[in-house]
């Protein structure tokens, strides 16, 4: 039970995450590793915060914005001085590094074990008990879910996906692509560093090297999700994310259960992605046969 | 899936109980007085590949074998290692959580964190190779647990190694260190050489790096401002020691080292700490605990004894004499 209580803290939380990820690379079909600094910089904020005893609930909306200002740069880079789409990200997640280090006072590590925090300040935290945690991290990412669900029917939201399917749609609308791009950036990256914050509330402590390696949990995520489930008409693609991310985590805790050799676990990870990816391939390809 | 899972677990079952019957055997043959009632299984979780906190299980190991509990006889391990990944860390805490073992031993800060994060007091915790245990918030001021963990920390004897390098270098002016901006404990172990280094008539020079790939400019650059360089426990900067040696012997200055192992593998002494040593002492409390003791109450320590360690191949390559002084008490490293 408490394994499969982890699977769902961790995979909700690494959903927040992948619904930015979503945007950035399905929607605008945009490579961002932005976000292996954006999540800790969410969590730099976050710690800082706790530190200087301001209420944990209003680090989530500081987080959020901290991301969108890290989505802003990379998007100006892209955008306004015409830089590649993947160097953009790489240019600010490299920037971003020592601004969080300067976040967090030039500190690697900060712990926040003895201060309060969203989970132990949560009405349900006496009722509850083990489930509290999980609890208030599928109540963040559910907001998250709707109001993104929300966001995609809104004008900008359309304008958002025809960007990512065909550009010169939004052209021809008179509408200036580069914002749509930013703005989806600002939106994705506010979304990665509230998840690092909720993951730096949730493991009661900030590490600089916490975003390493984002990006991949961010993809692998979203492409289960979207690959697997995204084909079920009934099932909205942000649900399919939601699914991808736990189903992604579960791989991960049964191979840590099977007590798999800890040096193979890059190596398990990677096939993983790739069978997927293929199995879908397959499918895709099977599908444009049907049709023919 | 129900049907491989009950056959899982009963060949887990049945495994523990052979091993149980071998634990048995073995107090049979008296080679221990210890009290040591049942079987307990163990999780040691370790941060990251790394010859130092390799060493450091091994001890551990060692540790808990002395104290009466061995492995495959009466204590069962389950050996996890987040390579370096903060995600695997907590994934890996909390995995060891969900299969209730008695106790978790953690190997370096983050994972020490991460461990005791997840288990939220009802598993002790009992970590080693964590520099400043007070600073990551595992234990308070006067050395007793915040909650249930205790353990042993890796702190440098840096007035110790002053005064060592002040006895090889009588007129040596600056020491350079190199280390890595996101390692927590390098940043405070420059601190504290900072702050002592005036006392010995030395300056720091010091130099920082985010990345394995900045090492070698870095190492250069370094080794042309200063009379030597003196090493921290810094991952990364251990991990590509050979770089750093080879900018310091083109500038024909000597490299200290922060441990054993790396005055092994080419640094030329060390007033510090054997990692073997540091995770024995951390067994031996964790048998303390498994023992019944409260982890919260049993104060961290840090290593007891710090010892000089020579490399005189090393030494001789730069024309340099370990001093009469010291000879009687340094032991050549290998």
């Amino acid at each position: 039970m408490a394994l499969i209580l982890s699977v769902l803290e961790q995979g909700f939380i690494y959903t927040i995450l992948a619904l930015g990820v979503y945007i950035t690379y399905k929607i605008l079909d945009f490579p961002d590793l932005t976000v292996d600094s954006s999540f800790p910089l969410g969590a730099a904020v976050c710690a800082v915060m706790i530190k200087a005893g301001i209420n944990p609930y209003l680090t989530l909306p500081a987080a959020f914005a901290a991301g969108g200002i890290a989505g802003l740069a990379t998007g100006m880079i892209h955008v306004k001085f015409k830089v590649r789409d993947l160097l953009s990200g790489i240019i600010t997640m490299t920037m971003l590094y020592s601004v969080n280090l300067h976040i967090a006072g030039g500190q690697a590590n900060m712990p926040i074990f003895s201060s309060e925090n969203i989970f132990t300040l949560s009405p349900f935290a006496d009722k509850l008990g083990e489930y509290n945690k999980v609890l208030v991290i599928f109540i963040i990412m559910l907001i998250c879910k709707f109001l993104m669900d929300l966001y995609l029917k809104t004008k900008s939201g359309y304008l958002l996906r025809a960007v990512g399917d065909n550009d010169t749609v939004v052209t021809v609308l008179a509408k200036d692509k580069g914002i749509v791009k930013i703005t989806g950036l600002v939106i994705a990256n506010a979304l990665v560093a509230l998840a690092g914050c909720v993951m730096c509330q949730d493991q009661r402590f900030f590490e600089i090297s916490m975003g390493t390696g984002t990006i991949v949990i961010g993809l692998a995520s979203v492409i289960i999700g979207t690959n697997v489930f995204g084909k079920l008409s009934f099932i909205k693609t942000t649900t399919s994310v939601i699914i991808g991310s736990v189903i992604y985590k579960a791989c991960v805790a049964v191979a840590i259960w099977l007590g798999l050799a800890a040096i193979d676990m890059k190596l398990i990870t990677g096939a993983l992605f790739l069978v997927i990816l293929v199995i879908s391939n397959f499918r895709k390809a099977g599908a444009e046969n049907d049709q023919a | 899936m129900k049907k491989l899972l009950s056959l899982m677990l009963a060949s887990a079952m049945a495994l523990s109980m052979l091993t149980g019957c071998g634990g048995k055997a073995g107090e049979a043959d008296g080679e221990t007085d210890m009290q040591v009632s049942e079987n307990v299984k163990i999780g040691i979780a370790q941060f990251a590949p790394h010859g130092s906190l390799d060493n450091c299980v091994e001890g551990f190991k060692q540790g808990l074998a002395e104290a009466g509990y061995v492995e495959g006889k009466n204590l069962e391990i389950d050996f996890q290692n987040a390579q370096a990944d903060m995600a695997n860390t907590n994934q890996i805490a909390q995995s060891m959580v969900a299969e209730n073992v008695d106790l978790i031993c953690a190997v370096a800060t983050p994972m020490a964190q991460a461990a005791f994060n997840a288990a939220e007091g009802k598993i002790p915790v009992i970590y080693t190779a964590v520099t400043d245990p007070v600073a990551a918030e595992l234990a308070n001021e006067d050395g007793s647990g915040t909650g249930n963990a205790t353990g042993t920390s890796d702190k440098l004897a840096v007035e110790a190694q002053l005064e060592m390098i002040r006895a090889f270098q009588p007129d040596a002016k600056k020491i350079g260190i190199l280390y890595t901006t996101s390692e927590a404990n390098s940043v405070s172990a420059i601190e504290e050489y900072k702050s002592l280094a005036g006392g010995y008539g030395f300056e720091i020079v010091d130099s920082g790096i985010s990345q394995p790939a900045d090492i070698p400019m870095a190492a250069a650059d370094l080794a042309a401002k200063v009379d030597c360089i003196s090493n921290l426990t810094d991952n990364t900067v251990v991990s590509s020691l050979p770089v750093l040696l080879d900018a310091a012997n083109k500038a024909n200055i000597p490299v200290y080292g922060s441990e054993i192992e790396q005055v092994k593998n080419g640094c030329v002494a060390t007033e510090g700490l054997d990692y073997i040593a540091l995770g024995k002492q951390t067994g031996a409390m964790a048998a303390r605990v498994l023992q019944g003791e409260d982890a919260k109450t049993i104060p961290y320590e840090t290593i007891s004894e710090y010892s000089l360690y020579i490399n005189s191949a090393a030494l001789q390559t730069l024309g340099m004499n370990c001093p009469d002084d010291l000879k009687d008490k340094a032991t050549e490293a290998e």
